[in-house]
């Protein structure tokens, strides 16, 4: 599936900690008490709390027990919120738990002193339908992408893929980009691209463009050095 | 004591397993993308939500073409289901298997997988070999072999799958 990046926020790594404590401790006391979720609080009347309301048998069924889902939509301030509430408010516990990880992942995996990324873009692409992306650092490849209509229509409508990440020396590179597709009267249509760049202490940010050159009409393959 | 201890073990090897055998009931459908003989790319997760037939041939398995066909039947029965039928050629021979393409009047995508990566990636041992994958993108069955009984197992599935 094609990654379509977006800014993210750095964050330190110490909220990631407190978010999985906070969690676990929500998941503890899940476990814990798991009856406290239809505990009735203090002020309420024993008919709308009691667990046995929940699915009263019919004959149990008074006017109070009738009653009892308004009672509880207004509970009162300090109450526990509802089970629906509290299931919520775990699942955006874990989703925001599950992205500090990934950038955690990713802030291990690629510190940024020694991180590479390429982007793939697309303007326009009249002249190129993209097949395939095949890149070398150095000679040695490190990514090669198939690109599907859904995919090649996301790049062409503005989206920026990030085709590879990785680690680098400080040093000369050498980036090397093969795109294969189909070019004008939609002939077979191979291409490539070449850049050198310097890699300091630093992320190094490359975007590989595909462009339309409406004078020749023909692609423009460029890769551009994010300084 | 020593049946905790060989539980254990199990549990303890069954991650490892899971990604050993990659092309298990259960397990979500490893991606991949591969070009088709006509027609644009295909990339397994863009059909999250469909249920999705893939089957593995070669040009030098004569059960591959009777199982190519049963599944032209399912795809024409089921197509407008939401059922989404792949060929993957793992042969050797690309100018046989495009012969044999051009042999065989199937409607749905064959795809090429020349480098045998996505083959290697559901353990093909067998040719043919269907694997029946539900709309969540996991794997619900898998057959290694073609014949009447798995032909009726397999539509059966089918039939479960689509119905969910």
């Amino acid at each position: 599936m094609l990654e379509v990046t977006l800014p993210l926020a750095r964050r330190p790594a110490g909220r990631c900690l407190t978010a999985k404590a906070a969690l676990l401790a929500g998941l503890a006391a899940l476990v814990a008490a798991p009856a406290s979720f239809a505990a009735p609080p203090p002020p309420a009347p024993p008919a709308v709390t009691s667990p046995t309301t929940i699915n009263p048998p019919a004959a149990a069924i008074s006017p109070a027990a009738v009653a009892a889902p308004e009672a509880a939509t207004s509970s009162p301030p300090g109450a526990t919120p509802p089970v629906d509430e509290q299931v919520q408010s775990l699942k955006s516990d874990v989703l925001d738990l599950n992205r500090d990880l990934f950038v955690l992942e990713q802030e291990l995996l690629y510190p940024a002193n020694t991180q590479v990324a390429v982007f793939v873009a697309m303007d326009a692409g009249t002249f190129f339908a993209l097949d395939s992306v095949q890149l070398k650092i150095d000679g040695k490849e490190v990514a090669n992408y198939l690109y599907t209509p859904r995919e090649v229509n996301a790049l062409v409508q503005g989206g920026v893929q990030r085709l590879y990440v990785g680690n680098l020396k400080v040093g000369k590179h050498e980036l090397v980009a093969f795109l294969t597709g189909k070019g004008p009267h939609a002939r077979d249509y191979t291409r490539g691209a070449t850049l050198q760049f310097q890699k300091d202490i630093g992320a190094k940010y490359l975007e590989l463009t595909i462009t339309d050159d409406q004078s020749k009409l023909q692609p423009q393959f460029r890769i551009k050095d994010w300084e | 004591m020593r049946a905790l201890t060989a539980a254990l073990a199990i549990l303890w090897s069954l991650p490892a397993l899971a990604a050993r055998f990659h092309a298990v009931p259960g397990v979500a459908a490893p991606d991949f993308a591969l070009r088709a003989l006509a027609g644009p790319n295909v990339r397994l997760s863009e059909h999250v939500g469909q249920v999705v037939v893939i089957s593995f041939w070669g040009s030098g398995c004569d059960a591959c073409r009777a199982q190519l066909e049963a599944l032209e039947q399912d795809f024409g029965r089921y197509g407008a289901q939401g059922l989404r039928v792949y060929g993957i050629e793992v042969a050797d021979d690309q100018t046989a298997a495009l012969s044999f393409a051009r042999g065989t009047h199937v409607t749905f995508p064959l795809l090429l997988d020349p480098a045998k990566a996505v083959a290697r990636l559901y353990d093909v041992d067998n040719l043919p070999m269907t694997v029946l994958i539900d709309r969540d993108g996991k794997i619900r069955q898998v057959v290694r072999d073609f014949n009447e009984t798995s032909r009726r197992a397999c539509e059966d599935e089918l039939r479960t799958l689509l119905a969910e």
